[in-house]
């Protein structure tokens, strides 16, 4: 099988999340696959539609729970839009998992501040689960989930969820303008609710995720909060194609993020070339 | 390894037996439109190949990395899809009369094809595959081999190196190539008619000035060893030595002085006067070791560091304004090996995944869904071709991914000229070496 060559996985379960986000749970179609498959947070697969072609994503189940993926998606692309085409049952093809981690084991012991903006919340919750199903060993989680409307939140279920542990800390934001009569949450930008909450970065991690206009407004918050260079996390999302460093698209100067990625500290970030 | 002298004649028998057990064999041909232009093409006969032709107008990067291949087969069923894969072994095949350029490039590209997960359709072929590369008399005013450290009879990535012994029309070719200079049609090169002017297109003659003469030929691995083992005479006549070296220093003049022009000579300055020390016992280096590290230490060294601290340099604004973004020169660039992945459809429900060659320069291709593109403009692209041939690669595999062969300077449409913006940048980085933010 030359390194191309996908798994086939089955749709479980599909999940809307906003209009145009969906997510689905997938089992690898081998029994021999699925047992022998791992992974570990942070980490990302090409998921294909056969017909249509691949299209990059993380993980977003966390890999403490075995059997099954999940991938969330939005429709904007000939890929995305053919998956959202398909069924509970159908196939998909699955190469992976490629790529780096996030280093689970360093924050073990020390608190967690998990920040996302929108669609980005995937990456971020395969690290949340992670920790979460690990719990004793961390101290504080906080996260801090804004979207540019109420709709456009995803994993609203799992947001409930947080919400009513006594073991998270949760603040979700929407835009102005983007809240529900009903909305119980924060309204405004995600760099000032991080203000707001100011977590400690004394002891602790960030988790960063988001449109860069948003990732480039709430860094400086978090150095000031305390938070140091190197630990502050992110991952950087380039278009790829081969997954495994040699289509020669995702490199930012030396820097192979499908490779030497997805995760970087912010003192990675700070030392590459501004081509991202 | 030994050297032998083989004849058009063994050479012929060569071919003949190769391909009577299944090896496919692959040489430079005269194009059937234009004799006087040339491609790598499998051939059934040694006669079909015109080995001292012009330049093939493609590298030999199309055999290991086919410019769309087949990764896996789809057909869907109506309660899944079977998939079928494709094979990672391949029929054995010889390369007779490669360029040392084109050899050197598939070497370079092992690197990235091997690091972290091995590519093995790419290591399939590789291994499938033996390449006898032909000293090679410089084409024309573009060809800038030995300032990536490679050289006109270089042996990187070849199995076994073919040296002719004698050539009458290098001499003559020299004199057209340099009133050519940079014309469009660089491919013309040394494929011109002789003195006199009887030959013309369609000539044989015109179509290999190397027609007839015998070569002295020297494996350089194992696998080239195997190749050659019973092929030819001993060499003996010490006068066969004098002419491979007199037609590589003939080479190596041509490229140097191609090299000096562009100011990417070492110190700026030619060292022609190198010793060529062959030895017929041991067909040892066709130059001294030591001298050759001397003439080749390359002009392009100083640019991996300077480039990756100059990725802001004024330079780059202006660089990229005639290039249209075509592929032009990534298509015909013997170490370019971007690719693409998609489906494509045979019939109703049944397909191919492919991976299809792809290029840097294009305005779509780090394009997000989104329609956020890191590389918005040409002046970022072709700053991207460049520090990836020699900043990027050089940093993470210790090579440059440039083997100076100057297609792509021959290849442009709208005359952008790597080798001489080479000469640019190293100038660059000799008077500015602290960089321009420094």
């Amino acid at each position: 099988m030359n390194l191309y060559h996908p798994h086939r996985m089955r749709i479980d379960e599909i999940t809307d999340e906003t209009p145009d986000t969906r997510t689905f749970k997938l089992t690898f179609q081998e029994p021999t696959v699925r047992d022998a498959f791992q992974f570990s947070a942070g980490q990302f697969g090409e998921y294909s539609v056969f017909g249509e072609g691949e299209s990059t994503f993380c993980i977003a189940s966390p890999p403490t729970r075995k059997g099954y993926i999940e991938c969330s998606f939005r429709g904007v692309g000939k890929v995305t839009q053919a998956m959202r085409r398909l069924g509970v049952g159908d196939t998909l093809g699955f190469r992976g998992p490629y790529g780096n981690t996030f280093p689970i084991d360093r924050m073990k012991g020390h608190s967690v501040v998990f920040v996302a903006g929108g669609i980005a919340l995937p990456p971020v919750r395969c690290v949340i689960w992670n920790v979460l199903d690990l719990r004793s060993e961390f101290k504080d989680v906080t996260i801090i989930y804004g979207a540019k409307s109420v709709s456009d939140l995803v994993y609203k279920r799992e947001l409930a969820e947080w919400a009513s542990r006594p073991d998270v800390k949760l603040w979700q934001t929407v835009d102005p303008g983007g809240q529900t009569p009903d909305w119980k949450g924060e309204v405004g930008l995600i760099p000032k609710i991080v203000e707001k909450a100011a977590p400690s970065g004394e002891d602790a991690f960030a988790v960063v995720c988001g449109p860069p206009v948003m990732i480039k407004y709430t860094l400086p918050v978090l150095s000031k909060l305390g938070f140091a260079d190197d630990h502050i996390y992110t991952t950087l999302e380039n278009r790829m194609k081969c997954g495994l460093g040699k289509c020669g698209r995702c490199n930012i100067g030396q820097v192979y993020v499908c490779k030497d990625g997805p995760v970087f500290t912010l003192a990675q970030i700070k030392q590459l070339p501004p081509e991202f | 390894m030994t050297s032998t002298i083989v004849s058009q004649a063994d050479l012929s028998a060569l071919v003949a037996r190769l391909v009577a057990t299944d090896t496919r064999v692959i040489a430079p041909v005269a194009t059937p439109q234009d004799a006087r232009r040339s491609e790598y093409r499998p051939i059934q006969r040694f006669e079909e190949a015109a080995l001292g032709g012009p330049l093939p107008r493609r590298s030999l990067k199309e055999f290991f990395l086919p410019p769309s291949e087949v990764l896996l087969r789809y057909r869907q069923r109506k309660d899944g899809v079977d998939l079928e894969e494709v094979p990672t072994t391949f029929t054995p095949a010889v390369i007779l009369g490669a360029r040392p350029c084109d050899a050197a490039g598939v070497e370079t590209l092992d690197k990235v094809m091997g690091w972290g997960t091995r590519d093995e359709l790419w290591f399939g072929r590789r291994e499938a595959t033996t390449i006898v590369s032909l000293a090679c008399p410089g084409v024309d005013s573009t060809c800038f081999c030995s300032a990536v450290g490679l050289g006109p009879d270089a042996t990187r990535g070849a199995d076994a190196l073919l040296v002719p012994l004698g050539r009458a029309s290098v001499q003559a070719s020299s004199e057209v190539a340099k009133e050519l200079g940079h014309m469009v049609d660089g491919f013309l090169s040394h494929a011109q008619p002789s003195a006199d002017g009887a030959a013309g297109a369609g000539d044989a003659s015109a179509a290999d000035p190397e027609a007839g003469v015998a070569y002295l030929a020297r494996a350089v691995t194992a696998k080239g060893e195997a190749l050659l083992s019973g092929l030819g005479k001993p060499l003996a006549d010490p006068a066969d030595v004098e002419l491979a070296e007199a037609f590589a220093r003939s080479a190596r003049e041509r490229v140097a002085q191609n090299v000096a022009a562009l100011g990417l000579a070492p110190n700026g300055r030619l060292r022609l006067e190198t010793r060529l020390g062959i030895s017929a016992a041991d067909g040892g280096e066709l130059l001294d070791p030591r001298l050759r590290a001397l003439e080749q230490g390359t002009g392009v060294a100083v640019l991996p560091e300077w480039l990756a601290r100059n990725f802001d340099h004024e330079l780059w604004k202006t660089l990229a304004l005639r290039c249209h973004g075509c592929g032009a020169c990534a298509a015909v660039c013997s170490t370019c090996h971007c690719f693409d992945i998609v489906d494509e459809h045979d019939s109703y429900g049944a397909g191919a995944r492919r991976r299809n060659w792809d290029y840097c320069q294009s305005a779509k291709f780090t394009a997000h869904a989104s329609g956020h593109n890191p590389r918005r403009s040409q002046t970022e692209r072709f700053r991207q071709r460049v520090i990836h041939k020699f900043s990027i690669y050089p940093r993470r595999f210790d090579a440059i991914l440039c083997t100076g062969c100057g297609r792509c300077a021959r290849a442009c449409g709208a005359g952008m000229n790597l080798p001489e913006i080479l000469g640019r940048l190293v100038q660059l980085a000799r008077t500015e070496p602290t960089g321009s933010d420094a």
